[in-house]
């Protein structure tokens, strides 16, 4: 802390020297500022090895488990029907829990540390910076989904093919299911830090967006009256169900057409982003 | 420049900041003192945009400081609580601001070295002591080479050394013709690094301008009296309507008249003077008057307020 000038010009001639003071704000700038901001936190490389890794071990134990499937008379005769995609997606659940969390973080992390200060004196507009920050996220979001629907197809394929199950690429059924995965990954990372901007607690956020995203539809699952059930098929894991099988899904509630499904999944990432952006720049930082 | 008109923010039923006016000029060091609690922190968020006046305004060189076109370029900001991430390095979390604005590494290094964070720049802020991380907060500030400063405590926590920094750097800064606002609980501070002063209590602007003026406007001179007489004296004035305190035996401390009465008061008796001072009122005796109102945490005396101060000083 001593080598501080002693002098003072020095520090003001460094302070006005014409040669750094190229100030220009950009909406570039602004998107690269929240690239530096993602990448420069330890907890989000975390998220993105967790998930890809969470995911693909978890498609790797379900492919594993066709062994134990094929020996039991009940269950062997289901395997046919089964889509080889179906089972590549299926660590689908661990990479929304993390990437809700990750989507959460992104704005919470900002609000409970006092840095979302320094974003707005930054940009004091606030809506672009936010912009920025949805758009870094979707990329990021959509990109560990990508990588680990590939590494979960990658890995399982050696087991699929005995049972002739590895999904064909010429398939449109593939293409379903796995860009599904990642469209409805990106929606509930979209979906988080919609909730985070509007609650700004990282606690409340992440407690809200798991219970809506994942643990909702188990719970009213045992609420037979029919108009539960009717909201339960709008919650966003049966919507994605839907999406994520190319015949039917034991997921209790998952009844909706694919195309109301797409419509389902957008309105989640959305509704709580459009919300979140108008708060936003009403509300003191 | 920066000119507020009117500007009150109340939060539910509290005013934190009630229907104040002022106008900060460039090119001198403007003291915002006022005691905790007063509304400095509130008025300089509202300044940057990050809170929303309830009613009133406020520009900075001529605008709302949103509608700048390179924010950064016009105003840098040390805010009051800390507004950093604590996981990033101190340079990411420059470099995020840097970014917005297209400044240039060598510029954030060159913050780094200014503010003497060369040492510690890639470690995480999470480890940082309070002073690190004003420096980190001036660093900002500084990134894009503003025509006006605005730091909100900032020699909270930092070392002498590190005070005595501040104070060279926010000279030098108006020095180049720079609006230089400075907010602060210490008076102490404000009469080294000043030139103007915006006294606030209680939301109110309670005194501004240049700093001798203000010590002036409350003035409550008093004068001192060394006398073998004392007593004497001291009765002779009380019979005038005069206020005299017996601080040592021997000695007077008489307020409400001049030196002048005083000695021609003991001519008129014949008593000896061993000393006739007059006292004008310090910075400290000043800030004590205006704001004595307008303390909103008061502490149980008035001692045990001016050592805390100093403690924070050091
Ligand atoms: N976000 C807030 N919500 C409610 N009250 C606040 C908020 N910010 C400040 N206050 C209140 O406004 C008053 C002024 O606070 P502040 O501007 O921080 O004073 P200073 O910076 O002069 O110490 C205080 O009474 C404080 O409790
Ligand atoms: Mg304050």
């Amino acid at each position: 802390m001593s080598t501080l000038t002693a002098d003072p010009t020095a520090t003001t001639r460094a302070a006005t020297s014409p040669s750094t003071a190229e100030v220009n704000s950009t909406l570039a700038g602004i998107m690269r500022g929240e690239w530096i901001k993602l990448l420069s936190l330890r907890s989000t490389w975390w998220a993105l090895t967790s998930t890809a890794a969470l995911m693909t071990l978890a498609s790797l134990a379900y492919a594993m488990s066709l062994d134990t499937m094929a020996e039991d008379p009940v269950t062997a005769p289901g395997i046919e029907q089964m889509h080889g995609a179906e089972i590549v997606a299926s660590g689908f659940p661990f990479g929304m829990l993390i990437i809700a969390v990750m989507g959460a973080l992104s704005i919470t992390g900002e609000y409970s540390t006092g840095m979302i200060r320094s974003t707005f004196a930054a940009v004091p507009t606030r809506l672009p910076v936010f912009a920025a920050k949805a758009l870094t996220l979707v990329v990021l979001a959509a990109a560990v989904a990508l990588v680990s629907v590939i590494l979960s197809y990658l890995v399982t394929m050696a087991q699929l093919s005995q049972y002739d199950l590895v999904p064909a690429l010429a398939d449109p059924g593939t293409w379903r299911v796995l860009g599904g995965s990642v469209y409805c990954l990106t929606a509930a990372a979209l979906f988080s830090l919609g909730l985070g901007t509007l609650l700004r607690s990282t606690a409340a956020t992440v407690t809200v967006a798991l219970t809506v995203l994942l643990l909702l539809p188990g719970i009213l699952s045992f609420v037979t009256l029919d108009w539960v059930q009717t909201i339960v098929s709008y919650l966003p894991l049966p919507a994605s169900s839907t999406l994520l099988t190319t015949g039917t899904t034991d997921v209790p509630g998952a009844n909706l057409s694919t195309y109301t499904s797409l419509v389902v999944v957008a309105a989640y990432a959305v509704v709580p982003i459009v919300t979140a952006a108008v708060a936003l720049r009403r509300r003191d930082a | 420049m920066i000119e507020a008109h009117e500007l009150t923010k109340r939060y539910g039923g509290k005013t934190a900041v009630d229907s104040i006016s002022f106008t900060i000029a460039p090119g001198s060091v403007t003291g915002f003192l006022g005691p905790n609690g007063a509304g400095k922190s509130t008025t300089i968020r509202m300044i940057m945009g990050l809170d929303r006046p309830t009613s009133g305004s406020v520009t900075v060189n001529g605008k709302p400081y949103g509608h700048h076109r390179s924010p950064l370029g016009e105003v840098g900001a040390l805010l009051d609580a800390q507004a950093v991430h604590p996981g990033r390095s101190a340079r990411s979390h420059l470099r995020t601001m840097a970014a917005t604005h297209n400044i240039k590494a060598s510029r954030v290094s060159e913050v780094i070295e200014m503010t003497g964070l060369a040492g510690v720049a890639s470690k995480r802020v999470g480890g940082f002591s309070l002073g690190m991380g004003q420096r980190l907060g001036i660093a900002a500030a500084l990134l894009g080479d503003p025509r006006t400063l605005i730091l909100d405590e900032p020699v909270n926590g930092l070392d002498p050394e590190g005070v005595q920094w501040v104070r060279q750097l926010v000279r030098g800064l108006a020095a180049e013709g720079r609006t230089v606002f400075l907010s602060s609980h210490l008076m102490s501070e404000m009469a080294q690094t000043a030139d103007q002063l915006l006294v606030i209590g209680r939301g109110r602007i309670i005194a501004a301008g240049p700093v001798q003026q203000v010590i002036d406007s409350v003035s409550g001179g008093a004068v001192r009296v060394r006398s073998p007489h004392a007593g004497e004296l001291a009765a002779a004035l009380a019979a005038d309507g005069v206020t005299v305190t017996l601080p040592e035996s021997g000695t007077l401390e008489v307020s409400g008249t001049t030196a002048e009465h005083v000695g021609d008061v003991a001519f008129t008796r014949g008593l000896a003077l061993h000393e006739l001072s007059p006292r004008s009122a310090t910075l400290e005796e000043a800030y004590m008057s205006l704001t004595q109102d307008a303390v909103d945490y008061r502490s149980h005396t008035t001692t045990a307020r001016s050592r805390t101060e100093k403690g924070q000083n050091q």
